[in-house]
């Protein structure tokens, strides 16, 4: 990491307010159950069809092929996790972790891999032979479903420097009705849950140069933090480029995420991933009807990409208590990895998010968050104790549907405080200053970070 | 899963009791219980948590189908896997208890009553429930109706006004699925030619909406000022803050989404455990969520509603919807609707900016021959070329039903229609001729 961590007293003096600055075409006021929803306000007119379909198509219940009526929504599964992009991304916002040993995932899943070369490349997971890449828990009708997933907690504390004791909790990975037998015990998972789908088409709009600026993958600065990019294959143009999208940046371009996520997430083919996702151990999976080659067509997975694309930022809002906390967000070191402020380049598909400047509180470069949050599942670059800086925009309405509000990839924080103090590797600097900060202090990052 | 000798044996005598709670059973349940439904992803999403939560071990999987190809996969042998259907389809009820594809249900009248004020919403016959009731009213925009000057609407007789010429937003019958039962009740309300004849003056003001949630995304963005809705788009898009109004008319209709248990389903403990559940308080007080705000079938839960939730079983205007009524005439009413407003919604437009300006023109006190030509071009604006007696004949309706799988009554039907078009269209010519005449233009 290229810039390092200012003195406390400095940081106050220098940084307080520079990221207030908001961009009216991109963002949206308000704190409204549905504000993840809206378009940009720069949505031109001639894009609104497509943002419809698209947003028809992220609500849209898929069919189990064949279907008379809806030929076009239908080839659901065989085997999948939910239904819709909507019912993971509720409200478009992030998911939910299962509530112990008698739940089951609903807006998570479990990525699955065991060690060796998935793609020939050297660095693509590997898919579980009879399971594949990804637990799907459900399926259509006549088709085994793999099994389930869920999370029991064990509770844990931890007491910071003005003996405050914070209660934590780690999570434990339960499956169970597993169809195809035992995973093995070479097995890597790692959980995920769905992160909030905003403002992807500004990070989509980031030319590489400017995510590589920030790269410092041997730590040259000597700060503790390091950063380096993801690479993995981009399947339209069949090279190798900087991974942006994912919780491990794992997809290279909005396009490709949505298409992957259609795949993995519901079953959907798409002309990205063209093949259903069944393995040679899942027979009934593959006999199973499919709703065309590929089920979702080129023009509505534009479609879809655009609608995404499209939803705005929520804008900040004003809190007194948060100018100093967004002083300490940098003074502390949190900005090391959550950047305030990036710029987007060209974007065709979309030229009101060209050329401005955002502010994603992400780099969108892989860190070590050390053993803590680690899922020992590699994923190309990435390692099993690295993740993407997820972008902070849109905090302040975590929850704001009513459901709660949970983060980190798993969802195990139930606060910012307890995510915070999950941070650890090259988050473990910060981390540490956080907990040495008076409480006042400790309420003032806060309230910055619900002010996004 | 293999289903104990026990269970089997209590199957057939239980009761469906909508008024136990939704503590789990003594017994065991099935690991699953398979539910076709068309409702909304956000409704079926919380429900599916509720359920399980309620029910830990049971595996609610939803199927999701249009009612149409749900009501061939439930009349298929074993009903395609099926346990439950649950959704908002009038037709499709009826038409599988004929077909012998539901087992009884005996519900508690007491704390279901099967009927609001006079309608009836659930089966006589016992073997499906109302699960909930959706009415139609007037979707507004505030903030631009304010911008205009114009008093809000309030009835459907409002929105017919010459000051919402362009301004609402109409959907199409054949297009929108919650829109033909809409015109229908409209129909049932007025009459069948006074219907028409409103029908068609609001279509002169009309903006088309040709799917359901876009009639308040037109409404709630500015296009049009107010819009014809059924209740929970409009109620939901206030509870979520969206900047919009919403007014049920005077007399409106209650329709009814049901629920039932298939014959043969193939996990009935927890297919009735499904349906208790979703009958139950509990059940029905989710219908009041932000996203769903669906009007609950137990009157008892209203005492904990919203605030601006309009209790059906208190506030319906008297108006007993005819169900089976709507359900004969409804492909009749779909095709006339795109004869006489789809297909014309330009000219229609210009016809009723006619008659309104020469209304406007001529006063309240016109010279009797000005309003005779006036009032004749009225009645001719409005004239539907099927008499109410006509529309009365069931085999008119049948031939309008049968259209869609026999080509013959395809035929016929697009010759009726034919007529029609051209009957129109001479007769509106006689009725812009003479709003002209009556104007003096």
């Amino acid at each position: 990491m290229r810039r390092g961590v200012l003195p406390l007293t400095l940081a106050l003096s220098v940084v307080a307010g520079t990221a207030l600055a908001q961009d009216d075409g991109v963002t949206v006021a308000g704190t409204g159950r549905d504000t993840l929803g809206l378009p940009i306000p720069a949505l031109a007119p001639a894009h609104r069809d497509a943002f419809a379909r698209g947003r028809s198509l992220f609500r849209q219940a898929w069919l189990i092929a064949p279907s008379a009526e809806q030929p076009d929504l239908d080839g659901l599964g065989p085997v999948f996790n939910r239904l819709s992009c909507l019912a993971c991304h509720v409200k478009n916002g992030r998911g939910a972790p299962p509530d112990g040993a008698d739940d089951v995932m609903r807006t998570t899943l479990v990525r699955l891999s065991v060690p060796g070369d998935g793609d020939g490349t050297g660095a693509a997971p590997r898919p579980h032979s009879a399971y594949g890449e990804q637990l799907n828990p459900d399926a259509i009708p006549g088709v085994p479903a793999e099994g389930k997933a869920t999370l029991v907690w064990h509770p844990v504390t931890t007491t910071l420097d003005d003996g405050t004791v914070v209660a934590l909790r780690t999570p434990e990975l339960r499956f169970r009705d597993l169809a195809f037998g035992p995973l093995g015990d070479d097995v890597r998972t790692s959980v995920r849950m769905a992160p909030p789908v905003h403002g992807l088409g500004l990070l989509d709009a980031v030319p590489d140069a400017v995510i590589l600026e920030a790269a410092d993958p041997d730590d040259r600065d000597g700060d503790g933090v390091s950063g380096r990019p993801n690479r993995v294959p981009d399947i339209a143009s069949g090279r190798l480029l900087i991974g942006r999208f994912g919780l491990k940046a794992n997809q290279t371009t909005l396009r490709q995420q949505i298409a992957g996520a259609f795949l993995g997430d519901i079953g959907i083919t798409s002309p990205l991933f063209p093949t259903e996702n069944c393995t040679p151990a899942q027979t009934a999976c593959a006999a199973a009807a499919n709703g065309g080659t590929p089920e979702l067509t080129a023009a509505d997975l534009d479609a879809i990409t655009l609608y995404s694309a499209a939803l705005a930022v929520p804008a900040r809002r004003a809190d007194p208590a948060a100018e100093r906390g967004e002083a300490l967000f940098t003074a502390i070191g949190c900005a090391a990895c959550h950047r305030p402020t990036l710029t987007t380049g060209p974007y065709p598909a979309l030229p009101a998010l060209e050329n401005r400047s955002i502010h994603p509180y992400t780099d969108l470069l892989l860190h070590d968050m050390g053993p803590g949050l680690a899922d020992g599942r590699p994923d190309f670059q990435a390692s099993g104790s690295e993740w993407r800086t997820p972008p902070l925009w849109g905090l302040g309405l975590a929850g704001v549907a009513g459901d709660g509000a949970f983060y980190l990839h798993d969802g195990r924080a139930r606060t910012l405080t307890e995510a915070i103090l999950w941070h650890g590797g090259e988050g473990a600097a910060a981390s540490g200053r956080f907990r040495a900060l008076p409480a006042a202090d400790r309420a003032s990052l806060l309230a910055f970070l619900n002010t996004l | 899963m293999p289903v104990p000798l026990r269970r089997r044996l209590l199957a057939p005598t239980l009761t469906i009791l909508a008024v136990l709670s939704t503590v789990a059973p003594a017994w065991a349940l099935e690991d699953q219980v398979v539910v076709v439904t068309s409702y909304p992803e956000e409704m079926t999403g919380r429900y599916e948590q509720a359920f399980e939560k309620a029910n830990p071990g049971v595996d609610l999987r939803i199927v999701w189908k249009h009612a149409r190809e749900a009501q061939a996969l439930l009349a298929a042998p074993g009903h395609g896997g099926a346990d439950v259907y649950w959704t908002p389809s009038l037709p499709s009820f009826p038409a599988l208890r004929d077909a012998g594809m539901f087992r009884p249900l005996a519900v508690d009248r007491a704390v279901l009553p099967g009927r609001i004020g006079a309608q009836v919403v659930s089966d006589p016959q016992g073997t499906y429930e109302a699960f909930e009731v959706a009415g139609y009213g007037i979707i507004t925009n505030p903030a631009a109706l304010a911008a205009r000057g114009l008093t809000p609407p309030t009835s459907w007789r409002d929105l017919a006004q010459a000051r919402f010429a362009g301004l609402v937003s109409l959907p199409i019958a054949s297009q929108v699925g919650f829109s033909p039962a809409l015109y229908e009740s409209l129909l049932q309300d007025a009459g069948w030619e006074a219907g028409w004849a409103l029908i068609g003056e609001i279509a002169g003001n009309a903006r088309p909406i040709t799917a359901g949630g876009q009639v308040a995304d037109s409404v709630q963005t500015g296009e049009t000022v107010a819009g014809l809705t059924i209740d929970f788009f409009a109620r939901s898009a206030i509870a979520n803050g969206h900047p919009v109004g919403f007014v049920y008319p005077p007399r409106t209709a209650f329709v009814p989404a049901q629920v039932a248990i298939t014959a043969h389903a193939p996990h009935p403990d927890a297919a009735k455990a499904f349906v208790d559940f979703v009958l139950s308080a509990e059940g029905q007080a989710m219908l009041f969520h932000p996203d769903i705000r669906r009007s609950p079938v137990r009157p008892d839960v209203y005492r904990d509603a919203p605030a601006e939730q309009v209790n059906p079983f208190a506030q319906n205007g008297g108006f007993a919807y005819d169900v089976p009524l709507g359900l004969a005439r409804s492909p009749l009413v779909v095709a006339l609707f795109d004869r006489l407003v789809t297909e014309r919604l330009p000219e229609t437009a210009a016809l009723w900016q006619t008659i309104h300006a020469a209304e406007a023109a001529l006063g309240p006190t016109p010279a009797p021959e000005r309003a005779e030509r006036l009032a004749r071009a009225r009645a001719l604006a409005g004239w539907v070329p099927v008499t109410a007696q006509d529309a009365a004949d069931p085999a008119l309706s049948a031939l309008f039903r049968a259209r869609r799988d026999t080509p013959d009554a395809d035929a016929r039907a697009r010759a009726l229609e034919a007529t029609w078009s051209e009957q129109v269209t001479r007769v509106r010519a006689e009725a812009l001729a003479l709003a002209q005449q009556a104007a003096g233009l």
